[in-house]
């Protein structure tokens, strides 16, 4: 999604999902929020998702604003440097050591059906991603804010001559982008309830190669790509290959971007000489 | 006949700081320097590639762990440990690394910018995830008890002649017509088309070239250390061999080596000032990284070599 917008790859993008973890972990554990109830559950998540589009922001104010007009690759290598710095800062404040997540909602089996249980988490999982799914495709092609940030995304040097502020609608990309990362975030710690400083490395390449796969832009997309490349890491272990599994998610990136580079939904842009 | 005389004052110079090194310095020092050269090695070897061509590489470590395990397991296996037979092993490396770096700019520099960085990215993990499977060298265990130079001065003497090959080849390919091709991909790829340049096959040799020292500081890095294992080469060993470079100034060979030179003992010094099990230089290199873009985008030395002419000159003034 940012990516999407701002064409630069956010590198920093899973240390912010890494926080809003981490967010909602200290939260539950100090304001006593760490029993299981609908109402520590919606917190949790707010709480995450808050702090991470705190973070968002200030990442994007003082890492990422005084380069808007450098070349692109001096953005990627500070992307590189703001990601290193959030996981290294992370370990020398919360530790290095993985802590567990506190159980915020109790996991049952919701039905069975033919030997398959549904699970009340997994089904919160998907409620929240559509949710936040439709939320965002409500602020991107249905408000002002959305049309001004898609109008960023095509031609930039345009869009203050429409009376479009850059730096603002960026900002609010940044915030909405890192809003939803947190929100990944506890649902993640919730499912996989042990979190550590490095726990955004691993979702960080695999997010980007979802949204690359799905079609970078695309909401739907990127939806159905993280799915896609979610069971295709299962099966792989499921066949046996379990330490071949981070290795797929760069296959199917490589092969992705030689064979269609517009993902499966993804609109093509034509280079202007 | 000057350009004799400058050889010989160099190969005066070097030999005293080997002696140095040798004879009042204790091996601590010494270790650090080889590694120094190493660093040097890898930082000019992806700033031939990322600075002179500008194509952004973050799959370094992999060529190197590519270099580094060719090297190590031809000595071991096929050479019998023989120490005087290391520089076969570490030009096989570089030579494997080559290779390497021919399929994989195959298919990747029909990308460019961040796509070819991730690219380049994804083939280093490749790299790691087979090594880390291969049980043959040792997977997770890593490789050990690799031959090492019995003595400090045929270490030395080794690096500085690998140091000093790969900065020359560079330096005179810099100023070649091959270099300039380079420079006419860097500042637009598109005309350099236009002009009649092949520029796929220009950054595929370059990516070859590039590639070939990187496994030699690889085979290197094995016969210095000893061990290797495929967690020496992750990510953040590309991310680090990239600072270096961008420190020293992309496209700036000489800045290369003053920037591995800074980056190298710059941690060793501040190794008293550790926090608790973190590595401290992990929070200094993303903190400068970003400073540097934001204040100095060009590095220490921009695209300019250093050269002893043009420093009196300032000084003079």
């Amino acid at each position: 999604m940012v990516y999407g917008i701002l064409t630069m790859i956010n590198f920093a993008h899973s240390e912010i999902y890494m926080m809003g973890a981490f967010a909602a972990f200290y939260l539950a554990r100090f304001a006593g929020l760490d029993t299981p109830s609908p109402l520590n559950f919606t917190l949790g998540i707010l709480a995450g998702a808050l702090l991470a589009a705190i973070i968002g922001f200030f990442v994007e104010m003082l890492a990422y604003r005084p380069l808007r007009s450098s070349p692109k690759m001096n953005v990627l290598i500070t992307a590189i440097g703001v990601s290193i710095l959030f996981q290294f800062g992370g370990q020398i404040i919360f530790g290095a050591d993985p802590k567990s997540f506190p159980t915020l909602i109790e996991d049952r089996v919701l039905f069975t059906l033919a030997d398959i249980s549904i699970r009340l988490v997994d089904m919160l999982i998907y409620f929240v991603s559509f949710v936040s799914l439709g939320i965002l495709s409500f602020i991107i092609f249905k408000t002002q804010t959305g049309r001004a940030m898609r109008a960023v995304s095509t031609r930039p040097d345009m869009t203050p001559l429409m009376g479009i502020n850059n730096n603002k609608i960026i900002s609010t990309t940044f915030i909405i982008g890192s809003a939803l990362a947190g929100v990944a975030a506890v649902l993640v710690s919730i499912k996989y309830p042990k979190i550590d400083p490095m726990m955004g490395v691993k979702i960080g390449t695999s997010s980007f190669v979802a949204a690359v796969f799905g079609g970078i832009g695309s909401l739907h997309g990127a939806v159905i790509g993280g799915f896609l490349l979610g069971l295709g890491e299962y099966y792989l272990i499921g066949y046996g290959a379990s330490t071949y599994k981070d290795a797929l998610s760069f296959l199917i990136l490589i092969g992705v971007l030689l064979y269609k580079p517009t993902g499966l939904f993804g609109t093509t842009r034509k280079e202007k000489i | 006949m000057s350009q004799i005389k400058k050889y010989i004052i160099f190969l005066i110079l070097v030999s005293g700081l080997g002696l140095l090194l040798n004879y009042f310095l204790n091996s601590y020092i010494q270790a650090i320097f080889i590694s120094f050269i190493i660093n040097a090695i890898m930082a000019l070897s992806l700033n031939f590639i990322t600075g002179l061509a500008d194509q952004f590489s973050l799959g370094h470590a992999g060529l190197m762990a590519i270099g580094a395990y060719t090297a190590a397991v031809l000595n071991k296996e096929f050479l019998d440990n023989n120490w005087a037979l290391i520089p076969v092993g570490v030009l096989a490396g570089g030579m494997v690394a080559a290779f390497a770096g021919y399929l994989i700019s195959l298919p990747s520099f029909r990308l460019k910018g961040d796509y070819l960085a991730i690219v380049t990215l994804g083939m280093a993990e490749i790299v790691r995830v087979v090594l880390l499977n291969w049980n043959h060298v040792g997977g997770p265990r890593g490789y050990n008890a690799i031959m090492k130079f019995p003595e400090f001065m045929y270490s030395y003497a080794f690096a500085v002649l690998l140091l000093f090959i790969t900065f020359m080849t560079m330096y005179r390919l810099k100023f070649s017509w091959f270099g300039r091709n380079l420079w006419a991909i860097n500042e637009d790829d598109i005309a350099a088309e236009v002009m009649g340049l092949n520029v796929a096959k220009t950054k595929r040799r370059a990516f070859v070239i590039s590639s070939f020292f990187a496994g030699l500081g690889g085979g290197f890095y094995a016969h210095h250390l000893g061990y290797i294992s495929p967690g020496s080469f992750g990510f953040i060993i590309s991310v680090q061999i990239l600072i270096v470079a961008v420190l020293g100034g992309l496209g700036s060979l000489s800045g290369s080596i003053v920037a591995a030179l800074i980056l190298t003992f710059l941690p060793e010094i501040l190794r008293s000032v550790q926090m608790g099990s973190v590595d401290l230089r992990m929070i200094i290199y993303p903190i400068l990284l970003i400073l540097m873009m934001i204040l100095r985008p060009q590095g220490l030395f921009g695209r300019t070599e250093l050269n002893l002419k043009s420093l009196k000159e300032r000084f003079s003034k």
